[in-house]
């Protein structure tokens, strides 16, 4: 990429990005058309449409959270207006970033060994971000059609569905927090046609973050692996080995990442038994 | 550099404009006196400011009015005759150059250390006004949580408190405090000392606020809840019967002692330092954890200087971190 | 400068050149003075590829929309308080309920910050788009590189700006989206625990954030925004814009060989280039 003229037949590189830019400005010269009216009203009609989606969206945003006496618990199509005001002492909140940080919040879920929380932190989007910088330097070929940049195109499409899905399940990860789970409990008592004596024990499992890490009819997390237990009845362990697997789990299930519950005490711990024994799935 | 002489065809033909005078300057100055006198003081300051107007005046005028008295008027012409100049000083120039550093190195050099130390001079106080505060003067906010004796025995209470009542709600915590009962001093192994566990419920993967896996309130735990206004405000306890506490944002999980079981945490919970004075229960600062072993009043923990959420304070991954910030 | 005209003027077209000379006056006097009507006028009436394609608005329009967050954010910078205290009477943080009042008490309140809400998405989506479509179009090849680089420091910054905005209603979301925010930030090796406690104002998350925070919104990160899209716009207007790379009429046309090697002919034909321009002087026509 010398500045130095070759005495080639052949220009160099330098030279002949110069001289097709020189041909596109000439070209626009002499053939194009002025900015002001033609692009300029393309432009003028696509910022109405953006203005008008922005006061659209705060109108819907407005009217599906009805008016000034908000309902805390009337979400809305697009979200309730008003917010609690913050509580550095919650215990019961579920944080979550806006939007457009979804895949980044979802990255860290997927980054949970320990040792690599800091490549999902910073690591990944720091490369990812260097990748976009450096992008004219990566990719130093003049072709710009789209039939003839091959690499080019398979990496857009790779990285626009990977941030698609990385957002998406961003959005859709679901946290159980005891607060919406006992809510559920009347709906679970319907679904699965729990009989008397499970009903402590299903009010027990609603508050002692049991859902945490196992799904139930439709609510609560299943991050960690742990089985969901909607039909765990259907696998006639019985009473007693359910009891002794709430007291300590590591001796129904060797290495067993579920920790002992024998601090609910010997009588919760058999009302949870009958619970998890009369579950035998939705109706 | 001969004056002009004006002509005299053209002082009486063309209406021109009188000679150039900074007289009328200390005519002005003479004025402002005056009416700065008024406010001060009218009877020495205006006078004086009087006396300056008139003599200023009178000289004006007789500037002026030179011609119409018939005395000649000399104006010296406003452009310098430049080309005889420019012979005359291409010598001065040329001795400069000689000399060790020429003028316009010279000048060259001030201008742009002169303008580096102006930049520094505004640049570092207002970068270290940004910067410094959030650095130093961390103080220790000491957080009086109440007598020991309304924490039952082996419960867990999930306690919230304000740090600094000056700041308000905006330093609200949450603890999980348990009642350890008595344990030997191990200063002083005849004597009986209260132990307390007080885990952070600041997640350790990215600082979620961690709740307790368990039954809350007093229908389940049997034990009452505590209210109790101390001089950091109102501090809550609810009882709990965790069987372990998890973070809601990434799926971490830790037993009651708050070692990490799943998930991305990277240690155990933080845990506050605590004394008892005169009987009530004072919070310290909070200090990291990489494990515990064993349980209650007999665990033996593994302490570090606080570390931020998502910093490892053992393990290889440590050199990541190897300078934390001044902390209380 | 006498126009001539074949018959003595009218009365109309009398009144005409004087309604235009009167109109004309104060533009000449201030372009006489500043030259800016001439940059007006360029950047108006400048030449731009005859095939441009309806996707190539998305710039402007993630102009529009900045333009929109400016403009609502400085109303409401006039009734937002900034103060994470607790307020004596109602026991709710200062700032919260500055916002409350805002969106249910002031005369169209709810319609500007939700404006100012749902356009700072509008924002990152477009600006997203607009990246998109420069990518497809390969318009950050030569020469412009740094156009495309600046774009990205955009992106980022506008990402930034919504981060910092988040924290300000001073709510459970904002609040703990914050937190995990700044301790993601801690994470980075080595100077991430610095960079945490400067971003937070101290150990813990308090005031101190929220005020740094009001002021990186309000103040640095669109100073920069600014600094950035002017520079922006500068090189698109000095570079120029690019012609669709599958239209048949690009202007420049398409390289037909690269490092030597010849291309598949594609949808374009070679443009006929002005003479005098290299010896490339390809034959007239499309495939062969």
């Amino acid at each position: 990429m010398a500045a130095i003229p070759q005495n080639k037949e052949k220009p160099s590189r330098v030279d002949e990005l110069r001289a097709e830019f020189a041909r596109y400005k000439a070209d626009v010269k002499s053939r194009g058309k002025p900015f002001y009216p033609y692009a300029m009203f393309h432009d003028t009609i696509m910022s109405l449409v953006v203005v008008c989606s922005i006061i659209g969206l705060a109108v819907i945003w407005k009217w599906s959270s009805y008016g000034p006496h908000h309902d805390p618990l009337h979400k809305g199509l697009l979200g309730p207006e008003v917010d609690p005001p913050a509580d550095p002492g919650t215990t019961s909140f579920v944080p979550r970033p806006d939007w457009y940080f979804y895949f980044l919040f979802y990255l860290l879920r997927i980054f949970k060994w320990p040792e690599s929380v800091f490549l999902g932190t910073v690591g990944v989007p720091t490369i990812a971000l260097m990748l976009l910088i450096g992008l004219p330097f990566l990719d130093r070929r003049r072709v710009r059609r789209p039939s003839a940049r091959p690499v080019a195109m398979v990496a857009a499409v790779l990285t626009i569905i990977s941030m698609g899905v990385l957002t998406w399940k961003g959005a859709t990860a679901k946290e159980a927090l005891a607060s919406e789970v006992i809510q559920n409990v009347p709906h679970w008592i319907k679904d699965e046609q729990l009989p008397k004596n499970a009903i402590p024990g299903v009010n027990l499992f609603a508050r002692a973050g049991c859902t945490a890490c196992h799904t139930y009819d439709g609510a609560g997390g299943a991050q960690l692996g742990a089985p969901d237990l909607t039909e765990i009845a259907n696998r006639h362990l019985g009473v007693a080995t359910q009891i002794k697997h709430l007291n300590n789990p590591s001796s129904v299930t060797p290495g067993s990442p579920m920790p002992p519950f024998a601090s609910l005490g010997q009588e919760r711990i058999r009302q949870l038994a009958l619970f998890l024994e009369a579950s035998k799935g939705t109706h | 550099m001969e004056p002009e002489q004006p002509s005299p065809d053209s002082q009486h033909e063309e209406a021109h404009l009188p000679a150039p005078t900074l007289y009328p300057i200390g005519f002005a100055i003479g004025i402002v006196v005056v009416l700065v006198g008024l406010i001060i003081d009218p009877l020495l300051i205006s006078s004086i400011g009087a006396v300056i107007a008139i003599v200023f005046a009178i000289l004006w005028a007789r500037d002026a009015t030179a011609e119409l008295r018939g005395e000649q008027v000399v104006v010296e012409p406003e452009r310098r005759e430049t080309d005889e100049a420019d012979e005359a000083t291409t010598a001065d120039q040329q001795g400069l150059m000689d000399a060790p550093v020429s003028r316009s190195v010279f000048l060259e050099g001030t201008t742009l250390g002169l303008g580096a130390a102006i930049g520094l001079l505004i640049t570092l106080p207002v970068a270290g006004f940004a910067v410094l505060p959030s650095f130093l003067g961390q103080l220790l906010h000491k957080v009086d949580l109440g007598p020991i004796s309304q924490f039952p025995l082996n419960t867990w209470y999930i306690t919230t408190f304000v740090v600094d009542p000056a700041q308000g709600e905006v330093t609200r915590r949450t603890a999980f405090v348990r009642n350890n009962g008595l344990v030997a001093n191990p200063a002083n192994p005849s004597q009986q000392v209260p132990s307390f566990s007080i885990i952070s419920n600041h997640c350790v993967h990215l600082g979620c606020p961690v709740q307790a896996n368990g039954p809350s309130g007093t229908k389940y735990v049997g034990q009452p809840r505590i209210v109790e206004h101390t001089a950091n405000g109102k501090v809550t306890g609810d009882p709990v019967l965790p069987a372990g506490y998890g973070c809601p944002c990434h799926g971490g999980q830790y037993d009651p002692e708050g070692n990490r079981i799943a998930g991305p945490p990277v240690r155990a919970l933080d845990r506050y330092a605590y004394e008892i004075d005169h009987g009530r229960l004072v919070l310290l600062s909070v200090y990291s954890v990489s494990h515990v072993v064993g349980t209650g009043a007999q665990a033996k923990i593994y302490k570090y200087k606080d570390a931020g959420p998502g910093e490892h304070i053992d393990g290889p991954e440590q050199w990541l971190y190897p300078i934390q910030p001044p902390h209380n | 400068m006498a126009t001539t005209y074949r018959r003595k003027p009218t009365k109309a077209e009398i009144r005409r050149q004087k309604m235009e000379a009167a109109v004309l006056y104060p533009i000449d006097w201030l372009e006489e003075r500043s030259g800016l009507i001439g940059g007006v006028k360029y950047f108006l009436f400048r030449n731009v590829p005859s095939d441009i394609n309806w996707m190539q608005t998305l710039g402007s329009a993630a102009l529009t929309a900045f333009l929109v967050q400016a403009i609502t954010g400085v109303i409401l910078a006039m009734y937002y308080v900034p103060s994470a205290a607790t307020d004596p009477a109602t026991g709710k943080p200062v700032a919260w309920e500055s916002i409350v009042n805002i969106t249910d008490h002031l005369t169209m309140g709810w319609l500007v910050r939700g404006m100012h809400r749902w356009g700072a998405s509008v924002f990152i989506i477009l600006m997203f788009l607009h990246m998109g479509r420069v990518f497809l179009f390969g318009a950050y090849k030569y020469p412009r590189e740094l156009n495309w680089v600046i774009g990205v420091l955009i992106l980022v910054m506008g990402m930034m700006e919504g981060f910092t905005g988040y924290l300000l209603p001073w709510d459970q979301t904002a609040y703990w989206a914050t937190v995990v925010g700044i301790n993601l930030n801690g994470t980075a090796p080595f100077l991430g625990p610095w960079l945490a406690q400067f971003l937070r104002g101290g150990q813990e998350i308090g005031a101190g954030t929220l005020t740094r925070f009001y002021s990186l919104h309000m103040l640095v990160i669109p100073g920069a925004i600014i600094a950035l899209i002017t520079l922006h716009l500068y090189l698109v207007i000095r570079l120029g814009v690019t012609s669709p790379p599958w239209s048949k009429d690009a202007a420049g046309g398409e390289p037909e060989e690269e490092d030597g090697v010849r291309l598949r002919p594609g949808l374009t034909r070679p443009v006929p280039r002005p003479s005098g321009a290299s010896a490339m002087q390809a034959e007239p026509g499309g495939r062969e």
